[in-house]
């Protein structure tokens, strides 16, 4: 009921995982808490819980199995305890009315702290209603914290499978703006659009304008939009003195349907067939930069 | 907080800068544990680190001039444990908060109730440590009235209390935080007594409180003071802060005063006490602080070498040349 995915078995999953991670005194904490909000349905048992978590589970890092990680419909890499029984937690909120759902869900990010705020974007891929979320992330992608920022861009599926356009393009300049790691955006390549790749050549320009470094990373989602207006930068970028700019041109020459940049690739057929097995993807430049 | 003072020439002439106390008090780690950072500059928060600040401790109070309704208390608290804990994290310093309802705003009875009904969801949160900083201003019923249901608050959260002692009639004031405290069943170890001078600091030691001693220019105790404080009481459940504000106050009021200490003949070890380790003691006891936190905010994920320059990662502020005319 208004999920868009089988929360229950993702339910008995992450209830798995946590009992994995907890010690007696701790699982004993998580039943008490359960067993309050079921009987009582106070909100203030749920708010209680929520934010009381840390002080009773504690923030270990949380370990994964490969068939658990395959099954859930969000990624828990860098996961806490805290933060994983929050996830959880939400769970229980009974979803039929929907109204008083996205109230109470609402509510928590209202007087949210820093984790709590990072806890509850990294679980929009869970919510019941998904639909009803779209304005809450376009506010959250307004925000100044870095935490709260990666929960929401990084490896979270939800903006790229719900939000319009306009949003999801500030979601990914904000990202460049902010220094993330681009490359760790869900459904980066899905919702390239025109739009998008004219702002970031506007940008990219404008770094340049000030003698500041551009990302690599930005050609990504030049590259399939390429046209003559951008292949000017396109070639600049391929005669570059760093690999990683180098790299990029040639990957973006690869997305891109325009015929002088596909000619601009053949001139180098062994990197062509690097990208072609694979050797060379947006990951490896990525990790060149990263490592 | 700041009120006027009696001012002569030569406390307007202009300040010339003496970094020089920074050479003694290298590699020691202070902690603040009563400043108001929504009402400071990044360039504290930069100076604050350079002189080794590690941690700090914000508790809730009024901004300069009253709040008109309860959402306003609300945004308050909540960028105290969001966005100004985050901008702390940029400067490398650990920021923890007291929240309360101020004495001064505790005088708005409807406002008071409806803050009182709010304060509970937010003083169960991460990185709070206390309930403060709550006392008395005027010394009026109503501020009893919030006062007394705050302790009961803190009592039944196995919280920490940050007591704020008036200005005028300061020696009852804190004569009588202490009596309602203790009336509340409080444990006198949990409660930290803010603001003391000479006048009051006997008693609030010998009946078992912290005794906090506020360090700011003109209107509370300055630092020459301090030192002799400390030699005459010892360090036994004593701390130093700068309750630095929107006031004429220092950010580097207790890196300043362990030098001072230091330079007048107190042990590093006795300084220590007084400027980071006792505060932690006081406020540890809420669960919600632990050192290794510390050099983890310090921590910078990883920088990125690109173009020759480097981008810095995990929230880290990148750090501008201010002595130089030239801004890039």
């Amino acid at each position: 009921m208004g999920y868009a995915y089988d929360e229950q078995q993702t339910g008995a999953l992450l209830e798995q995982i946590i009992s994995r991670h907890t010690t007696a005194k701790q699982a004993q904490w998580v039943a008490d808490r359960l067993a309050a909000w079921q009987q009582q349905h106070a909100l203030q048992q749920f708010n209680l819980a929520f934010a009381a978590a840390p002080r009773f589970l504690g923030r270990e890092p949380v370990a994964v199995e490969e068939a658990e990680a395959a099954a859930l419909p969000l990624s828990l890499e860098g996961y806490t305890l805290d933060r994983l029984f929050r996830i959880w937690w939400l769970l229980q909120i009974p979803a039929e009315d929907k109204e008083r759902y996205v109230d109470i869900i609402e509510n928590l990010f209202h007087s949210a702290e820093m984790n709590e705020l990072v806890a509850l974007y990294g679980a929009l891929p869970m919510l019941a209603w998904p639909e009803a979320w779209k304005l809450r992330t376009a506010e959250g992608i307004r925000s100044n914290i870095g935490s709260v920022l990666e929960a929401i861009m990084e490896r979270n599926p939800y903006p790229a499978a719900y939000l319009d356009e306009a949003a999801w393009n500030q979601l990914v300049l904000k990202a460049f703006f902010t220094e993330k790691q681009v490359h760790l955006i869900s459904g980066l390549d899905q919702r390239a659009n025109p739009e998008l790749a004219r702002i970031l050549l506007d940008y990219s320009h404008e770094r340049r304008a000030a003698g500041r470094a551009v990302h690599p990373m930005l050609w990504r989602l030049v590259g399939p939009y390429i046209s003559e207006a951008s292949f000017e930068d396109i070639e600049r970028l391929w005669f570059s003195e760093y690999n990683a700019e180098r790299e990029a041109a040639a990957l973006a020459c690869y997305a891109s349907g325009y015929e002088p940049a596909r000619q601009l690739l053949d001139k180098k057929p062994e990197i062509r067939a690097e990208i072609e097995a694979g050797q060379l993807t947006w990951e490896t430049v990525a990790h060149r930069i990263n490592d | 907080m700041c009120c006027s003072a009696q001012l002569t020439e030569t406390d307007l002439a202009p300040q010339s800068m003496n970094p020089a106390y920074l050479d003694a008090i290298k590699g020691m780690r202070f902690f603040d544990p009563h400043i108001h950072m929504t009402s400071r500059t990044t360039d504290d928060y930069q100076a604050m680190a350079d002189a080794g600040v590690v941690a700090i401790i914000e508790p809730a109070f009024w901004l300069g001039q009253p709040r008109t309704g309860v959402d306003t208390f609300k945004d308050y608290y909540s960028s105290l444990v969001g966005w100004e804990r985050f901008r702390s994290s940029q400067f490398g310093i650990k920021h923890y908060c007291t929240i309360g309802l101020n004495s001064k705003e505790a005088n708005n009875e409807k406002l008071s109730e409806q803050v009182m009904e709010i304060l509970p969801l937010f003083i169960y949160k991460e990185g709070v440590v206390g309930i403060g900083e709550i006392g008395f201003d005027d010394q009026t019923a109503l501020e009893e009235k919030y006062y007394r249901a705050q302790l009961q608050l803190a009592r039944e959260a196995g919280l920490p209390v940050q007591i704020h002692t008036p200005h005028r009639d300061k020696k009852q004031g804190t004569q009588r935080s202490m009596d309602i405290a203790l009336e509340m069943g409080l444990d006198p170890h949990m409660v930290i007594v803010d603001h003391n001078n000479e006048e009051t600091v006997k008693e609030v030691l010998d009946r078992g409180f912290w005794a906090a001693f506020t360090i700011y220019p003109f209107t509370k105790m300055g630092n020459e003071r301090m030192v002799e404080i400390v030699k005459q009481y010892g360090t036994e459940r004593i701390m130093v802060n700068s309750a630095a504000d929107w006031g004429i106050s220092d950010p580097l009021a207790v890196p300043k005063t362990a030098a001072l200490m230091l330079e007048r003949g107190i042990d590093r070890a006795a300084v220590e006490l007084v400027t980071y380790r006792n505060a932690i003691t006081a406020f540890a006891q809420s669960g919600q602080i632990s050192e290794a936190d510390f050099d983890s905010v310090k921590e910078i994920d990883q920088s990125l070498k690109y173009n020759g320059s480097t981008i810095l990662r995990g929230g880290q502020q990148p750090r501008p040349n201010k002595q130089s005319t030239i801004i890039r």
